[in-house]
């Protein structure tokens, strides 16, 4: 049952081949598979030659390939994986040439703490890939109470800005790249649109293996159009059956469960079930301005509870399918169930009045099908697709007429109405996607990739308090279509990946123009269409064994996304003028690994770009400032910096900081049809963090209270640096709009029963301090949760 | 020579670092300091930054002594004034600043200038998003008013200056009041304490049916009368001479020396968004102490002006009034870009010179943000052409303008005064 690392840090010396010592004569190559004693592959396993310096890895399969050279006569072949005992092999050049090794490992009773990071396992293997990735190992988290955008929050580079507690909307910004810039998949599949029931801030860490951040250039593999990066979530891989439930019970009476099953057979029939839960009354206490509703005074500074902000969401993932066939690695059908309410309790600034009975309900109901197969038709050629359509509704309910203040009062009003607008509009919005991908290693070294995602949209409602009103008859319909071709050479000890993609974007839609008649509307169908090409280049070269750099260049394009042109209906208005938004990316930076003394290791990572982007899109307030709205702007540069250090001892401690500094500035010179320089050029972009980083630290005590039981103890903090919200050259310092400096300090406590049962506390905002996002609306403070996580397979 | 160039690489490298640094954020306030201390009165200035990357800012405040000459920016000076929209009023030696929020209630701030000629802000109070608001006795009145025919009500405010909050409401049913056979609702232009009385002028509006400010009603002027502080509706008084009298947020209604009314139509009526009236844009009369409109009295502005529109007006004293003027009827709410010195007395219209050519001008302040001095000789305007921002000083004798303060960073909202507070 233990879940499979690799700790053999040395490896990636040894995997990087040193120029000096290749010779060409004489090659030849080791092959072989490793699984353990019930035959399942061991994936990341490393197999190395200590002797010459050189190693792979198992890859997901289990399988491995080790070319050597035919000089020395015979070599010790050592396998080493996490969890199991180390196995030698002694091969000879000169009768074991080209055969391929069964190698079965036992396992081992090796703590499970030792895990920890270093070595090359997966999270290391993608990380030497020629794009910017940071891979967050996600089941180091699995004992927090964390959603993946709360994960995601701690990663250099990433600030998740989020509009109050749990369910509430989350956007992420990723070196000066916010929202949909930056796209997310999950398992390689584009998650733009799978509804409110199915998002960053609903998604449990548990259900994520790893999470792997893309920074600037993305591979044509994960398809779509992302302009910043893209955050790829790789839940399971379905190597063996598993069996894990967790329940944790926290303030503002927050409650979150959820169950992970896996079965796989022998035969290689699988079936897996997700289910999960979120409640939360989300009243935390907020620091705000109320208004006395008959005399308009104001209180400022008072400390009321929020009391209109209770989410819930319950969620069912279901696959069935087989695995490791001869005719498909995975082939799973699936459906994913849910539903989620959610009250809304703010407006877009945290100044306005709040809404005391504006709701949303929406449920998700999707069938998807995925499909994997490596040496498909011929050996090397890799395909892998996808395909999912969204058939769940969303309901808005915005029927009391009434005004209230932060304390609860309400004035009530005559007649029919609503808080913002009366309504019941009830939606579809019909979202599918295909996405199909194929990897073709056409020679050694050489490999070619093509990748197709396929975006549809179709929003369609109704309300019945208006069922004669034309307005929801209109087209709200919009396809997307990226096709990118790739092609990687991959040295010893550099690679390169080139690439093309086209951008195809079709948004079909009315507008209301008056009509001869006299007295009505004559709605005037429209279609806006986009094709555009982008290209880039990705290179990474090892300039040592410990050295790493990494250059990246991309001509990119960022579609709008449906919401941004039609609406989310809650605190985003639609912009069917929204244009593309074009960027200029570049991208270099350096890593390096330094190992000293005994076990402990050090990590630094640095990393610069700068962006040149034309119609940037950013969010602003609506002309009544009650919801935001993506807005493009002119000309926007930006130059920034990411650094990264870790720390490592053995299996005991752990610490790393990570800063990010940017400088997003408005490029366009002349507004509003004046010849003077605009005010505002070369001023920085207001409403966006600029300096942020995180801390982190962990110490694992072992053996307490019984072999094999362990405690954890965990710290991390975060930091924003003081923003304004409005355009920071404009005005005097005193009086001007801006969110403060904010340091948040997170508690947690873990303590591991023989690797079956976990108990977490957690303590976050420990100094209750205040904490802002989105324009400033408030989150909350000092909040604990404890949580309780068996894993019975 | 390597290392050489590498210490002057690092110089560049450092310079550039510290101006950047220095240069960031506007963290510099030059409201400190400098102040003079003997208090002036101070003009202050609201300015909104661009137009294309507003970003939710309305204006800065900026306050300066003088209007007629030198620049004034709002780089790193002015206080944030947050909201897409804001209007402004001056009474009692108080700056209210409100929110506009277009349905919404929003905040009104409100300033007053200390001893050191300093802007203060004296408090903060949430008022409903109102569509007219105007000084009457100590009070300002407050009233937002319904666009829609479904819920025909607009409810009043009274704003007690001295306490900065509410202290009296009430409600207007304004389909009642309007009195059309299809329905339509009364919309009032603006508000005019005429005398000890409330006059609301009003245009009628379909509030519906994809119409929704069209009227079937184009040729007619209305003005309710309320008294103050009851708010009980006196009469209505009507004029068939010309179309209704205001505009969409904008003042048509203002009393001379002697309390006598004049009322400017701009004749932008519309049926089905087309300019449906049928009257000239003229300028007429209810004498002080009646309630009717003096027939006698009808002043033909396009037949004055060869063809031109009011579109807003400033009055100055003595019967004198800048009128700003536009050539072509294209929307209700265009406005002018043409200003000319209006005799009401007289029936008189002159062109003032000095001023930029209309076609240079991009914008110019609603007359009522204009500034008019308290001597009534001058009139301060803001105009923004392609080459910046500037307000004018119009000379009333003379009928001349001349260019004064520059203001950078910003087009110019509104123009007021406040006086120092001991």
């Amino acid at each position: 049952m233990h879940t499979i690392f690799s700790r053999a840090l040395f490896l990636l010396c040894a995997v990087v081949c040193s120029l000096s010592s290749f010779s060409q004569q004489n090659q030849f190559t080791v092959d072989g598979h490793v699984r353990d004693a019930n035959g399942n592959p061991i994936i990341g396993a490393s197999v190395i030659i200590e002797s010459i310096n050189k190693g792979v890895s198992t890859d997901e399969n289990g399988y491995f390939s080790l070319p050597l050279n035919g000089n020395a006569q015979a070599y010790s072949l050592n396998v080493i994986s996490l969890g199991f005992k180390q196995k030698s092999i002694l091969i000879d050049s000169n009768t074991t040439l080209n055969q391929s090794f069964d190698i079965v490992l036992e396992e081992s009773s090796v703590d499970l703490s030792e895990v920890v990071v270093s070595g090359k396992s997966i999270v290391n293997q993608v990380k030497e890939k020629a794009f910017n990735v940071n891979v967050i190992d996600a089941k180091k988290l699995h004992n927090t109470t964390l959603d993946i955008g709360g994960a995601l929050n701690r990663t250099s580079g990433i600030r998740v800005r989020e509009s109050g507690g749990v369910g509430s909307d989350m956007k992420l910004s990723l070196n000066g790249f916010t929202g949909n810039q930056v796209r997310f998949f999950i398992d390689g599949i584009p998650m733009d649109n799978f509804g409110s029931s199915f998002q960053l801030n609903n998604i449990p860490i548990g259900l994520a293996e790893r999470i792997e951040v893309y920074k600037g250039v993305v591979p044509i593999g994960l398809g779509g159009d992302a302009l910043g990066g893209a955050i790829n979530i790789i839940t399971n891989t379905f190597k063996k059956s598993h069996l894990d439930a967790s329940y944790s019970f926290g303030s503002f009476n927050t409650h979150r469960s959820m169950v992970n099953a896996i079965y796989v057979s022998k035969s290689g029939f699988t079936a897996q079930l997700n289910a999960y839960q979120n409640y939360s009354d989300n009243d935390y206490k907020i620091e705000v301005e109320t208004a006395d509703l008959q005399t308009g005074e104001y209180y400022p500074n008072e400390i009321v509870r929020r009391f209109h902000d209770r989410y819930h969401n319950e969620t069912v993932i279901a696959n069935i399918g087989v695995v490791n066939k001869t005719y498909a690695d995975q082939l799973l059908f699936g459906i994913t169930l849910g539903s989620n309410f959610k009250e809304i309790q703010t407006r877009a600034r945290a100044d306005s009045p709040p809404y005391g009975g504006l709701h949303r309900k929406g449920s998700i109901i999707m069938p998807s099908l995925k499909y994997i197969k490596n040496d498909f038709i011929v050996k090397g050629l890799n395909a892998r697709i996808n395909a999912n359509i969204n058939l769940g509704r969303e309901q808005n309910i915005d029927t009391l007429h009434r005004r209230y203040n932060w304390l609860g009062e309400f004035i009530e009003y005559e007649g029919p109405g609503g808080e913002r607008s009366y309504s019941l509009y009830k939606f579809k919005n019909n979202l599918g996607i295909a996405t199909a991908s194929f990897d073709y290693k056409f020679a050694d070294k050489h490999a070619l990739a093509l990748s197709n995602t396929l975006n549809t949209f179709n929003r369609k409602g109704e309300d019945q308090l208006r069922p004669d009103n034309q307005d929801y008859e209109q087209p709200r319909k919009t396809m997307k279509n990226i096709i990118g071709l790739g092609y990687g050479y991959e040295a010893d000890n550099w690679n390169v990946n080139v690439f093309t993609k086209h951008y195809f974007q079709q948004n079909k839609f009315s507008l209301a123009l008056d009509s001869e008649t006299p007295g009505e509307l004559m709605y005037h169908k429209r279609t806006n269409t986009f094709n555009f090409l982008g290209y880039g280049l990705a290179l990474t070269h090892f300039i040592n064994d410990d050295l790493q750099i990494k250059a990246s260049f991309e001509k990119s394009y960022r579609m709008p996304e449906n919401e941004e042109l039609y609406g989310d209906l809650i605190n985003l208005e639609g912009n069917i003028d929204l244009k593309p938004e074009k960027s200029y990316n570049y991208n270099l930076g350096a890593s390096y690994w330094w190992r000293f003394k005994n076990r402990q290791h050090l990590y630094f990572n640095i990393n610069g770009f700068y962006r040149d982007a034309s119609d940037f899109i950013r969010p602003v307030l609506n002309r009544n400032q009650v919801m935001q709205v993506m807005d493009n702007l002119g000309s926007v540069t930006n130059v920034g910096v990411e650094s990264e250090i870790k720390y490592q001892f053995g299996n005991r401690f752990s610490a790393g900081v990570n800063l990010t500094y940017q400088s997003l500035r408005n490029n366009t010179k002349y507004e509003g049809g004046q010849t003077t320089e605009s005010a505002v050029y070369r001023d920085r972009i207001p409403n966006m963090p600029y300096l942020y980083g995180n801390a982190d630290m962990s110490y694992t005590f072992h053996d307490v209270g019984g072999v094999n039981n362990s405690l954890t103890i965990g710290y991390n903090m975060l930091y924003v640096h003081a923003f304004y919200l409005y355009w920071p050259s404009r005005g005097s310092a005193e009086g001007k709009y801006g969110v403060p400096e904010q340091i948040a300090q997170d508690l947690n406590l873990t303590y591991t029963w023989k690797n079956d049962l976990q108990f977490t506390l957690e303590c976050r905002n420990i100094f209750n301090k205040n904490l802002y996002d989105n324009f400033s609306i408030q989150k909350p403070g000092r909040s604990f949760t404890g949580k309780i996580k068996y894993t019975f397979l | 020579m390597i290392k050489q160039s590498n210490y002057y690489f690092g110089l560049l490298l450092g310079a550039a670092l510290l101006t950047a640094c220095s240069s960031d954020d506007g963290a510099t306030n030059p409201d400190e300091g400098g102040e003079n201390p003997t208090a002036e009165p101070q003009y202050l200035i609201t300015a909104t930054p661009t137009t294309a990357g507003s970003e939710g800012v309305a204006d800065y405040i900026l306050s300066t002594e003088d209007l007629t000459q030198g620049s004034i920016s709002t780089d790193g000076n002015g206080v944030e004034q947050d909201g897409t929209y804001r209007y402004y009023e001056t009474h009692n030696n108080k700056f209210f600043s409100f929110l506009y929020g277009q349905g919404n209630p929003g905040a009104v701030t409100t300033y007053q200038l200390d001893g050191k000629s300093k802007l203060q802000k004296l408090s903060d109070f949430q008022a409903e998003t109102v569509q007219a608001f105007a000084p009457v006795n100590d009070d300002i009145l407050m009233i937002k008013i319904s666009r829609n025919a479904e819920s025909p009500f607009a409810y009043w405010y009274q704003l007690d200056t001295e306490a900065s909050q509410f202290t009296a409401e009430g409600q207007i049913n304004t389909q009642e009041l309007a009195n059309k056979e299809n329905g339509e609702i009364a919309f009032f232009s603006w508000i005019t304490q005429v005398g000890d009385k409330v006059f609301l002028p009003y245009f009628t509006m379909k509030a519906c049916c994809n119409d929704s400010w069209g009227t079937d009603y184009p040729d007619e002027a209305n003005i309710a009368v309320y008294s103050y502080p009851e708010m009980t509706l006196e009469t209505v008084i009507h004029d068939n001479r010309t179309s209704f009298i205001g505009r969409y947020f904008n003042n048509g209604l203002s009393v001379d020396e002697n309390g006598d009314a004049y009322a400017f139509s701009s004749a932008i009526a519309t049926t089905n968004n087309e300019v449906s009236t049928t009257k000239s844009s003229s300028v007429t009369r209810i004498k002080a102490g009646t309630l009717e409109f003096d027939q006698d009295y009808l002043f033909d502005l396009e037949a004055a002006s060869g063809g031109y529109y009011l579109t807003d007006h400033t009055y100055v004293g003595n019967g004198k009034v800048i009128g700003i003027f536009l050539e072509e009827k294209t929307s209700s709410y265009a406005t002018g870009n043409r200003f000319a010195l209006i005799d009401l007395h007289n029936q008189t219209l002159d062109w003032i010179t000095g001023l930029p050519s209309p076609e240079n001008i991009l914008s110019v302040t609603n007359g009522m943000n204009s500034y008019v001095s308290e001597n009534k000789t001058n009139v301060f305007v803001g105009i923004t052409t392609e080459t910046g921002s500037f307000i004018y000083n119009i000379d009333i004798a003379s009928n001349t303008a001349t260019q004064g303060i520059e203001v950078q960073g910003g087009q110019i909202t509104a123009i007021n005064k406040l006086n120092p507070v001991k």
